[in-house]
């Protein structure tokens, strides 16, 4: 059944609200800002970023300090203003709009809590700021704690809270207001690994839950693997690449994402009609256009046994092992190749430190970057 | 010897000195006050041991009737004390606060040359600059001439001589006493709490009422009450700017001990202080008690 089944023909122009797309909950146009830096030089933190929410999406910004992770976020927030560029909320333009009447809402990274206030004020901020009434107040902050699993915890001080209860409650007061969209700051970076590990999907649960857009700021590819519907690799203040977890740690376009994320093994290949040839002669057939490029080798595409068909072989000495209970990390030294990084499941027999092992790779549905290996 | 001694004796080794010197140098002249404030004058100065409520009366209520009626000029002069201390207080803190904020922002090493500055005044005499201060307000001063100068006034302006000069006297004086104290308040306000308040949709305004102030009411109450003391009992600023016309209680203390001689009615005079003082220290007490636990 169609919107028009159900009113009758002609009453319902073309183009009208059923049939409109919902608006990107964020869209950035091309955003530029630089700093002045205390030397008197100047430090471009976004380098024209162009980026839309195709609906209510997980996207995390990643990428190492400096690379103006945090300016764009700021700039959504409003705590930034752009030199160029616009940013759209919900499909208004708000570059203009300073901070307090955005519609969005952020967890910050040392989660800023109001020492002085209980956690339910803390909770209940944005609500009594807008001047709603003590009882729907109330309501909302019991709503919001029991959907953080901090309920009947109003009357707590947060001095009193552990840090995960406090970024619990830093997430319940960003929510509290009904934000089109939340802006999370290395929110997680303060909390052990296991808190972390289970904030993580706590986190993703509550973004499809909520159905609003999240954007996540982080250094950590780890997290940005675990949690995002899509990844937005920053450096020197552009979007190196962005897409599916799956698509960036497959397909990186480009060394630095290749590189960034998880580990790697990149070798250069020199690509000549249709077959891509290794430093040591192996050689593949690609699809890849001729010249020079890399290949991506991910540790875990290494293996002991030689798989069907056509494989690539790498011969060298052992110089380091780890075991981590499910794998071996492998250090090889190859004469061609320099050192390549395996990760190979526990229970294969090992051969000791020093000793000379072939490790294979399946010749097939290899990814090659479109630039020279450094 | 056993640990418990050892620690009895490490006690009284590291505070028996200072108890001693509190007690003989602090405690006894305030013991002696309090007594010879239930005394009566001699004819000569000192004191003549028979026991006397009516240096307390006279200030209170109920005067020698044998030689005065009860005169209320002394609670008048009590009162205008306690105005004139809590008007210091404030303007210190108009003054403070701003600043405060704005040296905690700057760079770390203009910031301590602001400090520094800030405690500057420390290093001259008192009496020097309060005289310079009466070089700057009185009708020949540089502050008529420029307003006479720019056509602003016609005829100089009583400057000196008024609540006015001895208010902005003790402002200047008490400015390091109520800063530090509040600069160590503002200094620790987290900036990031002023952005999340923000964040959360309140303007500025909301945010200075909901959060800042707040977050920083311990410093304004400490420096409140660090510069209200002081001020409160304070002769040299009134003697100096005040003139014969503003009489603060600690004027009139100072003469009663000096010039009256009359050492009964200036004890009498100084436990009034005291206990106005205690009283404002108890209630500070009390409220920062009740702000710990809540």
């Amino acid at each position: 059944m169609t919107p028009f089944d159900t009113h009758p023909a002609g009453l319902l122009p073309a183009g009208s609200q059923d049939r409109t797309p919902m608006p990107s909950p964020l869209e950035i146009i091309d955003a530029r800002k630089s700093f002045r830096t205390p030397e008197g030089g100047t430090m471009t933190a976004l380098d024209g970023i162009s980026l839309k929410l195709a609906s209510a999406e997980f996207v995390t910004l990643l990428g190492p300090s400096g690379c103006g992770k945090t300016t764009l976020l700021r700039t959504i927030s409003g705590f930034e203003t752009l030199d160029a560029g616009e940013v759209l909320i919900d499909g208004s333009a708000v570059t203009q709009m300073p901070a307090h009447r955005r519609p969005v809402n952020t967890v910050f990274q040392r989660y800023a809590l109001f020492g002085h206030m209980s956690v339910a004020r803390n909770v209940g901020y944005a609500l009594e700021i807008a001047g709603r009434d003590k009882r729907e107040i109330r309501t909302r902050v019991g709503e919001m704690l029991e959907l953080v699993g901090l309920a009947g915890m109003e009357k707590r001080s947060i001095q009193q809270l552990s840090g995960g209860q406090q970024q619990r409650v830093a997430l319940a007061r960003a929510l509290a207001a009904k934000p089109k969209l939340l802006l999370l700051d290395e929110p997680l970076s303060a909390l052990d690994k296991n808190l972390r590990q289970k904030m993580q999907q706590e986190l993703k649960a509550l973004q499809r839950e909520l159905g609003i857009g999240f954007i996540f700021v982080t250094h950590d590819q780890e997290e940005a693997l675990t949690m995002s519907d899509r990844i937005a690799v920053l450096a020197h203040g552009q979007i190196q690449q962005i897409g599916a977890p799956t698509e960036l740690y497959r397909t990186p376009a480009n060394l630095f994402t290749a590189d960034f994320l998880g580990e790697s093994n990149l070798l250069p290949v020199k690509v000549a009609g249709g077959r891509a040839s290794l430093r040591d002669g192996q050689s593949f057939a690609t699809e890849h256009r001729a010249g020079e490029a890399t290949l991506l080798l991910r540790p875990e595409a290494l293996s002991i046994t030689p798989p069907e068909g056509h494989a690539l072989s790498f011969t060298g000495t052992i110089r380091e092992t780890y075991y981590t209970g499910t794998d071996h990390q492998i250090a090889l030294e190859t004469p061609a190749h320099g050192t390549l990084h395996a990760l190979l499941r526990s229970g294969a027999a090992l051969p000791g430190l020093g000793a000379e092992m072939t490790l294979h790779a399946p010749a097939q549905g290899l990814h090659l970057i479109d630039e020279a290996a450094p | 010897m056993t640990l418990a001694r050892r620690k009895l004796l490490q006690l009284v080794g590291l505070l028996g000195a200072p108890t001693v010197f509190l007690l003989v140098f602090f405690f006894g002249p305030l013991l002696i006050m309090l007594v010879y404030s239930f005394l009566t004058p001699g004819l000569y100065g000192g004191v003549d041991w028979i026991f006397s409520h009516l240096n307390y009366g006279r200030i209170l209520g109920w005067a020698d009737t044998r030689y005065e009626k009860f005169d209320p000029v002394f609670i008048a002069i009590f009162l205008r004390s306690l105005r004139l201390a809590a008007l210091t207080v404030l303007a210190s803190l108009l003054v403070c606060y701003p600043a405060a904020f704005w040296i905690s922002r700057m760079r770390p090493g203009m910031r301590d040359f602001a400090i520094f500055l800030v405690t500057l005044p420390f290093f001259v005499s008192l009496i020097v600059r309060l005289f310079a201060w009466v070089l700057i307000l009185r009708p020949t001063g540089f502050l008529n001439q420029g307003l006479m100068g720019l056509g602003l006034t016609g005829a100089p302006i009583e400057f000196l001589y008024t609540d006015f000069a001895v208010i902005l006297g003790m402002t200047y004086v008490f400015i390091p006493f109520m800063f530090l104290p509040l600069y160590g308040s503002i200094e620790k306000l987290d900036m990031a709490q002023i952005e999340a308040s923000s964040d959360l949709g309140a303007t500025r305004f909301q945010t200075f009422r909901k959060v800042i102030l707040p977050a920083t009411l311990p410093g304004i109450v400490g420096g409140s009450v660090i510069t209200f003391i002081p001020a409160l009992g304070n002769f040299i600023v009134p003697s100096v700017l005040g003139g014969a016309k503003v009489l603060m209680i600690g004027n009139l203390i100072e003469q009663q001990f000096l010039s009256a001689r009359n050492w009964p009615f200036g004890s009498a005079l100084a436990m009034l202080v005291m206990s106005a003082v205690l009283i404002l220290l108890i209630a500070q007490f009390r409220l920062s008690k009740k702000e710990a636990q809540a």
